[in-house]
């Protein structure tokens, strides 16, 4: 019988972090702004892929303890780079739901690793209950108190709709890139565009265009008001050495 | 998004490695690609997440006596229908086999089986596409 999977994934060192830098882009220039912090689960395993290794956690119904992994490496490998930069996590909706005790372990990690909570955005991802909604909010609520932004990840997408919205009341609202991809030639993918940047500016929040994989389609993402990208048109996922090199502190 | 099929894709999904590896080699040797998944949930993240010409799956592993163990042929069916999958099985009664194949798995193998006579199921289904 072969060792749970679940298991290996929990070994120290089984997660690797990779960086995918966010760019605040004006004209013809882009600075970087901040890192989403991925997860690659064991080398050469099937949860070396992202997709797999996160289907499986949470068919597992274990997102809680991954999340707590993933964070932890991210932390620890982002903890000599510049202090200007926000890092990002992904997060669950279900382990903000669920996890009593998630805000100590992320004060604790960041405490560890140095990293100033009032750097970091919380990406929720995976919105669909069920999970104690009350629970949701104070968790929210204690996460805004301690100076972390939050973020919704796929918007336009599945769960990530106008009710989640209104209950998270995030500073970022990541644009997935099946609305990305192709704006520059589709008007109707612009309309979608431009409808939530409406809806962000109206909650003061700010778009992050995610999958930004050309300059034609960076340049309509501009001109339709959004700063904030991240794609392989701007930069690939990085190790942390490489991060520190990009942005030496 | 799921990645491109390729035709001789298979997966195989039994928590016994030397059963894996032996599987693997021999159809790696015929020139197939192969994944291998030793729990049901890893199969079905993978599933999720590639497209398979084959899936090979022992019924044992679903841990799941009766017909509810026979709910991953239904979601790989659901996922693609042009999927063929072999279910092997020490126990199958003839209710099992009967559901099974009404799921849409393509064969019920009664171990034990030989390799070859794995193989040769699974050479005959992938080459009926």
């Amino acid at each position: 019988m072969t060792e749970s999977a679940l298991n290996r994934i929990l070994q120290p060192g089984a997660i690797t972090p990779v960086y995918q830098p966010i760019f605040r882009v004006a004209g013809t220039t882009a600075v970087i702004e901040g890192m989403e912090c991925l997860s690659r689960g064991p080398k050469g395993t099937n949860f070396e892929s992202a997709a797999v290794l996160f289907e499986y956690v949470r068919l597992k119904r274990e997102e809680s303890l991954v999340d707590r992994a993933c964070i932890a490496a991210a932390f620890r490998g982002a903890s000599l780079f510049p202090t200007s930069l926000r890092l990002g996590i992904n997060v669950h909706a279900s382990t903000l739901g669920r996890d009593h005790g998630f805000i100590p372990f992320l004060q604790s990690t960041a405490a560890a690793t140095g990293i100033a909570l009032t750097r970091v955005v919380i990406e929720i991802v995976e919105h669909a209950p069920p999970w104690d909604g009350l629970s949701f909010q104070s968790t929210l609520q204690q996460l805004r108190e301690l100076g972390m932004a939050i973020a919704l990840d796929d918007i336009g997408l599945g769960q990530s709709n106008f009710k989640m919205l209104l209950d998270v009341r995030p500073q970022f609202l990541k644009l997935d890139s099946y609305f990305v991809g192709g704006c520059s030639t589709d008007p109707h993918r612009r309309a979608v565009v431009t409808a939530l940047r409406t809806l962000a500016r109206d909650f003061d929040a700010e778009i992050v265009a995610e999958g930004v994989e050309n300059a034609a389609d960076a340049n309509a993402l501009q001109a339709l008001g959004i700063a904030l990208m991240q794609g392989f048109h701007f930069a690939h996922p990085l190790g942390a050495d490489a991060v520190r090199d990009l942005c030496p502190a | 998004m799921l990645s491109e099929a390729t035709r001789n894709q298979i997966l195989i999904v039994d928590d016994e490695e030397l059963i894996v590896l032996a599987m693997r080699r021999y159809f790696e040797g015929l020139g197939y690609t192969v994944d291998s998944a030793h729990e049901l949930e890893e199969a079905q993240a993978l599933l999720a997440n590639r497209r398979y010409n084959l899936v090979i799956v022992d019924l044992r592993l679903t841990g799941i006596g009766g017909v509810e163990g026979l709910q991953i042929v239904s979601d790989i069916q659901q996922r693609s229908a042009n999927t063929r999958v072999i279910l092997l099985s020490a126990y199958g009664t003839p209710e099992i086999e009967r559901e099974s194949y009404n799921r849409g798995a393509d064969a019920f193998l009664h171990k034990p089986k030989s390799m070859m006579e794995i193989a040769n199921v699974a050479v005959n289904l992938m080459e009926q596409r």
